[in-house]
């Protein structure tokens, strides 16, 4: 009696707040296999939540669904993740070199034409300062291979709507094509096709020139593996990986993953 | 308390239907998109977000007072979410409840970590409501959140306070202790008689 008794002020006090930071840890670990303890810390936050009603509801600040959609992007390719991915572990041919990231569904999955598809490759999007040229693109965007090695990069201008793809480890395939997608709130659900990469894996500076430069900082990247000449189909039919567009300020370049 | 409940039905819509897009079906919608959210949709997700994220940020930004911080633990918080929605059990929580849960919760760990400047409660404590009608006006869920107001009410006004506060506001025992100018001992005590008192007249 006297044991359940404290066990369920140790619950209630978890939900109040009141338990200092490692009685709060040691809680927390042990709700995990001790169910008759869980169920009371959901009893109590059950008979507590109602004071919560009078807390003040405050939208938080207009980048913080990006930032969190870029921290859950790059825990889906760590290795050690292990929610419930499957992987892709061949890495012996020259598709390999991209289909060889582990197995994700996520930003893309909802577009019509890849709801069947059956792996669809996301990439973790690296900063990388630009160093080497002198006058950098103020956006880039890496497609990321695994997760060292980037496997393209996507710079654009926004001032001329010019863009660069190249190659950083990634190859002609033989009989596939690469082909770059944009996607965007103001675009609607599905990717678009932004061009199919010529023989030496890169596009025409001008094919982004028909998007606003405001929709082209919000937008995501994806190249995807599709047959000769493109996708059939208007929307992506292969393995795609994808990226957003960084600033390739000083700022930018700290927040390197 | 006539009026309060006289009130209340047009309230509690407003109070549900701030945090989101699609007002009269918010509530109803939340456990779909946590489903949704559970097998990786993220258009799901993005729903999710929009209908709650003021809600959870309110509720942190209120323990914790600054925005920095704050976007550290929603952002947190919603990658948890993410994480975990398939565990999600609409048996065993309400969406709304288990989301604020893990907000709370991260909240107040990161304040344990990192606590305050010790002047702030003091400020904290006029920002405070002190209960009565005004704390009544954004009842969501009406039946509930009645019985604990009527609970809290019947609790001595000290302690009442202090529920509060380490609730809504994150104070430890240690903070309750020097506003309240009792040994952290007694606070405990004080607490635990509030919380079974509480308990007790919940009790159906």
């Amino acid at each position: 009696m006297t044991d359940h008794d404290d066990i369920d002020m140790l619950a209630a006090e978890y939900v109040l707040g009141t338990l200092d930071a490692e009685e709060r840890a040691e809680v927390a670990r042990r709700r995990r296999h001790d169910a008759d303890l869980d169920a009371r810390i959901l009893a109590w936050e059950a008979r507590l939540a109602p004071l919560g009603d009078e807390v003040e509801t405050i939208a938080p600040g207009p980048d913080l669904l990006v930032r969190i959609e870029r921290r859950i992007d790059a825990l889906e390719t760590q290795p050690d993740d292990t929610t419930d991915d499957r992987r892709e572990t061949g890495n012996t041919d020259g598709t390999a070199q991209v289909i060889a990231l582990r197995r994700r569904l996520g930003f893309w999955r909802g577009c019509a034409g890849l709801a069947t598809a059956a792996a669809l490759i996301l990439a973790v999007v690296l900063i990388v300062p630009f160093n080497e040229t002198p006058n950098a693109p103020p956006l880039v965007a890496v497609f990321q291979q695994d997760d060292q090695q980037p496997a393209f990069m996507l710079s654009v201008d926004l001032d001329s709507r010019r863009l660069n793809v190249r190659p950083v480890t990634a190859k002609p395939l033989p009989d596939r094509s690469y082909q770059l997608w944009i996607k965007a709130e103001a675009l609607g659900s599905n990717p678009r096709s932004v061009g199919v990469l010529n023989d030496n894996l890169s596009l025409p500076a001008d094919a982004l020139s028909d998007y606003d430069p405001e929709l082209l900082k919000q937008a995501t990247f994806g190249i995807s593996i599709e047959p000769p000449g493109g996708s059939p189909t208007g929307q992506p039919t292969g393995p795609a990986i994808h990226g957003y567009l960084y600033a390739t300020d000083q700022d930018a370049v700290s927040q390197h993953l | 308390m006539s009026d309060a409940s006289r009130r209340s039905p047009r309230r509690s819509s407003i109070a549900a239907d701030d945090a989101s897009a699609a007002p009269s079906t918010a509530g109803e919608r939340l456990p779909e998109l946590l489903r949704r959210v559970a097998q990786r949709d993220r258009r799901a997700f993005e729903q999710l977000y929009a209908a709650t994220s003021a809600k959870l940020y309110g509720t942190v930004l209120r323990i914790l007072k600054e925005r920095g911080r704050a976007d550290d633990v929603v952002q947190e918080a919603y990658v948890t979410i993410w994480q975990k929605a398939a565990q999600f059990d609409t048996g065993r929580a309400s969406p709304i409840a288990w989301m604020v849960a893990i907000a709370r919760h991260a909240a107040i760990d990161e304040l344990r970590r990192q606590p305050r400047a010790p002047h702030e409660p003091e400020e904290t404590l006029a920002h405070t409501p002190a209960g009565g009608p005004s704390a009544r006006e954004h009842l969501e869920h009406e039946q509930d959140a009645k019985r604990l107001h009527a609970c809290l009410e019947a609790l001595e006004a000290e302690r009442r306070d202090m529920v509060r506060l380490a609730y809504l506001d994150g104070w430890s025992r240690a903070d309750l202790a020097t506003h309240f100018e009792q040994p952290v001992n007694t606070v405990k005590t004080w607490l635990h008689r509030a919380l079974k008192q509480l308990k007790g007249c919940l009790a159906p």
